[in-house]
């Protein structure tokens, strides 16, 4: 489990530089002396992902854990069955949120349905990341709505946002931007903002 | 703030004000001053110490304050007088007023807020001209699709109607506009006139939301109507009559309202209802349908329609002072004599001062209690507010009425008193 | 019955015809009117969902956000962790130090930094004190959508309490910018303490009359009992959060379920009802303004008296190149930052799930088959905040 115990530790700030962060960080121990982080030994989310991967051996693939954080990929055909999976056997109930981020360099959009549990006590600190990826060009995912019903607005926004199709929604259509617009999905890369 | 301009000069302003007045003389001499003489010429005039007013005793007898008092008490008798200014349409309009601004202050100091502050050096006291001057001064809009002659007319007749109510109320001993025998019934027969307004503005302003709101008004007035004329009844059967003067005179032994406690409830009800006040505002539900059918009112149209609501307003609680609370009866406070020694004719009456007093005082009260719900409740939804209509109040008001009747049939009382 | 209903009808058409009238078919389209609600409407915000009434009932609803739509995804792409902060807050300025607390979280498991405990102490209290002002704005909204107007003014009267204690502490009535990752920007002024213990005992007198004089109102309890039912099952399917979800009988909160900062030293109930109505939904809310006066004077009480509120950070600071989601529970639920960073001093993506956004699925699943009058009882009882929604 993840315990935050408030002991004497040295808390690091990586993003100064070497020369000068030495002083402030001195003080800073000094300052906030009772304070320390004791790293989880993340046993639920490894046990998660243990008993995911028996039940697909090769379909999903793990690409962190961090305290009650888990990330998984899985390939778009097989997002449905580990979705109905991941809802039917670890109570992973709702989605909190969709999101799509675009990476023109790999030449894909990355999907990923944060997953969490209402009706398992144990569960409901994880967020339980699923994600997924498909074609820049012609994004087409299958629609997540017959397995989470949470995610029926975050699907026909991650539509708008980004071009991804989703089969099986019955709406792909506009959600949050104008009537009228008439550009490409603007959380794409290769939309700029004006004078940016 | 107002400022004197750069380029101010008193003499010039002292000139313009001696122009102002030249002009003023001379148009009324000019104009005024025969106009005068030609209505005096044709409205036939009253008598006084036994020779006719002419024009010219007429004027001499404005200077002269022991001759003004037959003119005066001879306009005060015209019927014209009593339907448009003092039983009738002036005094009720005057009271709205008052009500208005009482309402908001009253309001605002059970929300802890000011209310009317600015207009008017006293607590806002000129806030009702401002906003008048505001509704008049603004542009009326009507609908593109709107049936325009219904659209402009029935905020008249809306507030017609409501002034026709006031003709018969009785404030005082002999004073009202028409003293009718049946003026109770009067009186209900012209507030069914309501709904039917309310219905046609709201269906001639091609909207969907006063259509909704017209509906609902319908179906809140309908629903109250039949309590409400229930709830008069035993009040009928007490005094045994219908002329609201007979029925104020019946109670100088006691009001009514301790007989009919429950009637008084119901009555107090249904005109919530009537008046569409909160809690039974639905057809001006704000969050619901905008504005009910007052969504298209723009201008002095609102205006008129908030006027006759208020004039309405008067009435019902003058109702319910003169059905439950004895009308104008009340302790003799005012002395019989203002100028002791005074032989001459006399407008004075010590008896009406004080009917109109206490009626007053009673009416105002029963407006705050009508004005009361506002801060204190939410509003009610349609399917409870039928419920209440149809099944509790009518039930209520039959309870109180078979109490009478068990009560005058065992002999207990009669109509106008214990016996 | 069907079929007979059906033949009876085709007969009936054979004699009209035959006797050459016209005939007039009633389709079930005629009898609906199509109400648009919002954006001009008093009854809905920022915001429009078109109905469809069938009498009093309604029987189709589909909301239609995005008329404050900014685009504050993007935007955060174009700026650096710190300078996104005051953009941020403007989706819901009620709650403004809620929405750039998980904001500041995220950033800091990227940054790799720690808030030290004296700041996360007056991170707590700044966010608790806020979640009251929404609160307390909701609840004067819903006052007058239940066409209250004593309700109106009450709350939105007492919110000067708390905006003159985040005034004294920020230095802003409503956009704070308080919260900046590694901790707060200024530590608290001489005599906040006092003063904020001075008016939380008010304000807990308040409450008492607040619950005698409005939710005890009958004519209140017969407008929202009963009324929405959204079942503890339908909540979590559509994966509401909040106080939505509170009212459905699942005890879920943030500050319980994974303490962020000091919550895990303070002792607090999470606050919830098992009737699954509008009433549970405006009542929650009510129930934690009452659970946040014990939290505020426990952190007051537990607060270490000296030391740093922040950490210094380089003007520019860079994340290391991953991932971060973190969450807080903000005045309506869950919100949570997804943050992907490239190495570089901007964020690559930053993902916002706002609770409102998540609490609007459940509204045509409420308001098909209820009647007009409860529209906006349902609407507001869901605890949305259109701008937020849009983002």
């Amino acid at each position: 489990m993840y315990v935050i115990a408030r002991e004497n530790k040295k808390v690091e700030n990586k993003m100064t530089d070497t020369n000068t962060n030495t002083e402030s960080n001195t003080n800073n121990t000094n300052k906030s002396s009772n304070l320390k982080i004791v790293e989880s030994d993340l046993k639920i989310e490894n046990s998660l992902y243990s008993e995911l991967s028996s039940q697909f051996p090769d379909k999903v693939q793990l690409v962190y854990t961090k305290p009650k954080r888990i990330k998984i990929y899985v390939k778009p055909e097989n997002i449905i069955e580990v979705a109905f999976f991941l809802r039917s056997h670890f109570g992973l109930d709702h989605a909190e949120s969709v999101c799509g981020t675009d990476y023109p360099n790999e030449n894909v959009i990355e999907v990923i349905y944060h997953l969490n549990s209402y009706s398992r006590e144990e569960l409901s600190q994880i967020i339980f990341a699923l994600s997924t990826k498909t074609d820049r060009n012609s994004s087409y995912l299958p629609s997540l709505l017959p397995v989470f019903k949470s995610v029926e607005y975050h699907e026909r926004e991650t539509y708008e946002m980004l071009g991804v199709y989703f089969k099986g929604h019955p709406r792909n259509e506009r959600f949050l931007l104008p009537e009228d617009w008439a550009d490409i999905p603007p959380l794409k890369k290769d939309f700029r903002i004006k004078g940016r | 703030m107002a400022t004197a301009p750069k380029d101010f000069r008193f003499g010039n302003f002292v000139g313009s004000l001696v122009w102002l007045i030249f002009w003023i003389i001379v148009i009324v001499s000019l104009v005024g001053l025969p106009l005068i003489f030609i209505i005096f010429f044709y409205i036939p005039l009253p008598y006084s110490n036994g020779e006719v007013i002419t024009p010219y005793l007429f004027l001499s007898m404005i200077v002269d304050p022991t001759r003004t008092a037959p003119i005066i008490k001879f306009i005060i008798h015209t019927d014209f007088f009593r339907a448009a200014v003092f039983p009738g349409f002036a005094f009720a309009a005057m009271i709205a007023a008052t009500t208005i601004y009482v309402e908001r202050k009253f309001l605002a100091k059970m929300q802890l807020r000011t209310g009317p502050l600015y207009a008017g050096k006293i607590e806002g006291i000129l806030q009702l001209i401002a906003d008048g001057f505001k509704l008049i001064s603004k542009e009326i809009i009507a609908p593109s699709g709107a049936d325009k002659p219904i659209f402009w007319t029935t905020p008249i007749i809306f507030v017609a109607t409501a002034a026709a109510l006031t003709v018969l109320i009785p404030v005082a001993p002999g004073w009202v506009g028409a003293d009718l025998d049946v003026g109770l019934l009067a009186i209900f027969a012209i507030l069914g006139f309501f709904p039917l307004i309310a219905l046609l503005f709201s269906w001639s302003c091609n909207s969907k939301y006063p259509f909704i709101g017209g509906l609902r008004a319908l179906h809140q007035m309908i629903a109250f109507e039949i309590p409400f004329i229930l709830s008069a009844l035993s009040i009928v059967l007490l005094s045994g009559s219908l002329n609201l003067t007979d029925i104020v005179e019946s109670q100088y032994s006691f009001w009514f309202f301790i007989i009919a406690p429950l009637s008084a409830f119901v009555f107090y009800i249904s005109s919530l209802a009537e008046l569409e006040r909160v809690p039974f505002d639905l057809p001006e539900a704000e969050s619901e349908i905008v504005a009910g059918w007052l969504t298209e009112t723009s201008g002095m149209i609102y205006g008129l329609i908030q006027l006759g609501t208020y004039l309405k307003l008067y009435v019902l609680a003058a109702l319910f002072v003169i059905l439950f609370l004895g009308g104008w009866m009340g302790p003799q406070i005012f002395p019989q004599e203002i100028i002791p020694g005074y032989t001459g004719e006399k407008i004075y009456n010590a008896t009406v001062i004080n009917g109109i007093f206490w009626f007053t005082i009673k009416t105002f009260g029963m407006i705050m209690l009508i004005l009361l719900p506002r801060g204190i409740n939410p509003r009610i939804r349609i399917d409870i507010l039928l419920h209440t209509g149809w099944y509790k109040l009518i039930v209520l008001a039959f309870i109180n009425m078979f109490i009478v009747l068990a009560m005058i049939y065992g002999g207990v009382i009669t109509p106008g008193g214990l016996q | 019955m069907t079929n007979e209903f059906s033949e009876s009808l085709e007969k009936k058409l054979e004699e009209t015809t035959k006797l050459g009238l016209e005939v007039v078919k009633e389709a079930t389209e005629d009898r609906l009117m199509k109400l648009s609600v919002g954006p001009q409407h008093p009854g809905s915000g920022h915001f429009r969902f078109t109905i469809k009434v069938d009498g009093d009932y309604i029987v189709y609803c589909d909301p239609d956000p995005g008329y404050v739509h900014r685009g504050e995804e993007k935007m955060c792409e174009y700026r650096n962790f710190i300078q996104n902060i005051p953009h941020l807050e403007r989706p819901v300025i009620h709650d403004s130090t809620n929405i750039t607390y998980s904001y500041s979280l995220a950033v800091e498991e990227l940054l790799g930094i720690e808030v030290p405990r004296r700041g996360q102490f007056i991170r707590a209290i700044a966010s608790e004190l806020n979640r009251q002002v929404y609160t307390l704005y909701w609840l004067a909204i819903y006052g007058i959508f239940l066409g209250h107007s004593t309700m109106f003014m009450w709350p939105a009267g007492d919110r000067e309490l708390f905006i003159d204690l985040l005034t004294a502490l920020t230095g802003a009535r409503v956009t704070h910018a308080f919260n900046i990752p590694g901790g707060v920007r200024n530590d608290i002024p001489d005599g906040f303490k006092e003063k904020c213990l001075e008016y939380v005992n008010y304000f807990e007198k308040r409450l008492k009359e607040y619950e005698n004089i409005f939710y005890n109102n009958p004519l209140f309890r017969q407008r929202t009992e009963n009324v929405g039912i959204l079942t503890k099952d339908d909540a979590i399917n559509l994966g509401v959060t909040g106080s939505v979800l509170r009212a459905s009988g699942v005890a879920y909160d943030v500050r319980k379920v994974e303490p962020y900062d000091v919550y895990n030293e303070i002792d607090f109930k999470v606050q919830y009802m098992k009737t699954c109505d509008s009433f549970a939904r405006a009542y929650v809310p009510f129930l934690d303004m009452r659970e946040s006066c014990h939290i505020i004077r426990q952190l007051l009480d537990k607060m270490p008296e000296s030391g740093e509120v922040r950490m210094k950070l380089q003007s520019n600071p860079k994340g290391t190149p991953g991932e971060s989601y973190k969450r807080v529970e903000s005045g309506r639920g869950a919100l949570s930052y997804y943050i992907v960073s490239d190495g570089s001093s901007r964020p690559y993506r930053v993902k916002i799930s706002v609770g409102s956004f998540r609490n609007i699925l459940a509204l045509p699943h409420l308001l098909v088959g209820s009647r007009l009058g409860d529209m906006p009882c349902i609407y507001w009882a869901l605890n949305y905040w259109p701008v937020e929604a849009d983002r």
